[in-house]
């Protein structure tokens, strides 16, 4: 298998890469250390947003005509594009980590600055939405100032959606600095078949970002 | 072989990674569709199966689940807790019977605009017996 040649070469020189730290044994066990640490990190995540999910449960169990009026001020059409924009994103960041497996560096490079693409996109598509949202007044709890309702309590539905897709927003950005920084070590050689673990991990957080955005579309675009 | 730890994390290549995005998309593509038809009750539950399909895809191929069994199971135990907490949530919801101010020390609006006094449909803030809208 091609991973293993340049990392078994590497040992049979005795020689150590500089990114071993020196508590690890060997590669592999900072590894599987490394994402043992991320996914982890991931289920307090799915619990950060499960507690959200929860909450649109109850309301939306209790209030569902306000639901439903309130979800037809949103886009389907934005909606489905972030969704296929995210998709894409999740599908050349995994390229990315063949890349960097695989010791492609010029193309780990083109995926990273691809992913951040995508993730850029996302976040314009999200802008003209919310600012959409701003102008017509569909904000949360008491800022809710738009006109004309026939059915109440639809600042309900507003407050889960700004919460739930402003979190998610947040970590999208957060999500763009991690690829960044990516990109920067890319570039300066960092990553091979030997190394990989950042982009590997940083896979992972993206990869859970795009999860919960295939939950949040069809709870928030697409209810009967 | 003295590095066969390396093994452990076999490469996937980007033709299944296609496959991968190709039926996420028809999947989007699905559950868009099916929003405009009406299974009654049935509507929540036919979207997050299809999330749930497409999130399993993504679980098991882009984040290598499938080839990563200590690591799925503390995922999918963290989903098992999400799973209590939100199941049993439903329960009281199904089973809670309606707020009735006559139980309550001072009159409370369920949010502004809906009656004071009266027992309301707590779905419209409308008073129960009134026909609903």
């Amino acid at each position: 298998m091609s991973t293993a040649t340049p990392s078994a070469h590497a040992h049979a020189e005795g020689g150590h890469t500089p990114f071993l730290q020196h508590h690890f044994r060997e590669m592999s066990q900072q590894f599987d250390a490394a994402k043992i640490g991320m996914w982890l990190f991931l289920v307090t995540e799915v619990l950060l947003f499960g507690g959200l999910f929860v909450g649109y449960g109850i309301m939306h169990a209790r209030h569902p005509e306000a639901f439903v009026a309130a979800h037809h001020h949103l886009d389907k059409t934005m909606g489905a594009l972030n969704t296929v924009v995210l998709l894409v994103s999740s599908f050349t960041m995994v390229l990315s980590v063949w890349a960097a497996q695989t010791s492609r560096k010029k193309l780990l490079v083109i995926f990273l600055l691809l992913t951040l693409a995508c993730a850029g996109t996302f976040m314009v598509v999200k802008y003209f939405e919310y600012s959409h949202k701003f102008h017509e007044g569909l904000l949360p709890g008491k800022y809710y100032s738009h006109k004309g309702d026939t059915v109440p309590g639809q600042f309900l539905f507003f407050s889960f959606y700004f919460m739930m897709t402003g979190l998610h927003g947040i970590h999208v950005l957060l999500g763009m600095a991690a690829i960044a920084w990516l990109v920067w070590r890319a570039l300066h050689g960092h990553f091979s078949a030997e190394y990989y673990s950042p982009v590997e991990i940083t896979g992972l957080y993206w990869h859970l970002v795009d999860l919960i955005w295939i939950y949040l579309f069809p709870l928030m675009y697409l209810i009967s | 072989m003295a590095h066969a730890n390396e093994h452990a994390h076999p490469v996937t290549g980007p033709k299944t990674y296609a496959m991968v995005l190709l039926a996420l998309l028809v999947l989007t593509v699905i559950t868009v569709q099916a929003s405009y038809f009406d299974f009654g009750p049935w509507n929540t539950v036919v979207a997050l199966l299809i999330a749930s399909a497409k999130g399993s895809l993504v679980a098991l191929f882009f984040m290598h689940l499938r080839h990563d069994k200590f690591n799925a199971v503390i995922f999918v135990g963290g989903l098992l807790f999400l799973a209590i907490f939100l199941i049993w949530t439903l329960f009281d919801i199904a089973n809670r019977q309606p707020v009735l101010p006559s139980n309550l020390k001072t009159p409370v609006q369920e949010f502004p605009g809906a009656p004071l006094g009266g027992p309301v449909r707590p779905s419209t803030g409308q008073p129960r017996g009134a026909p609903a809208q």
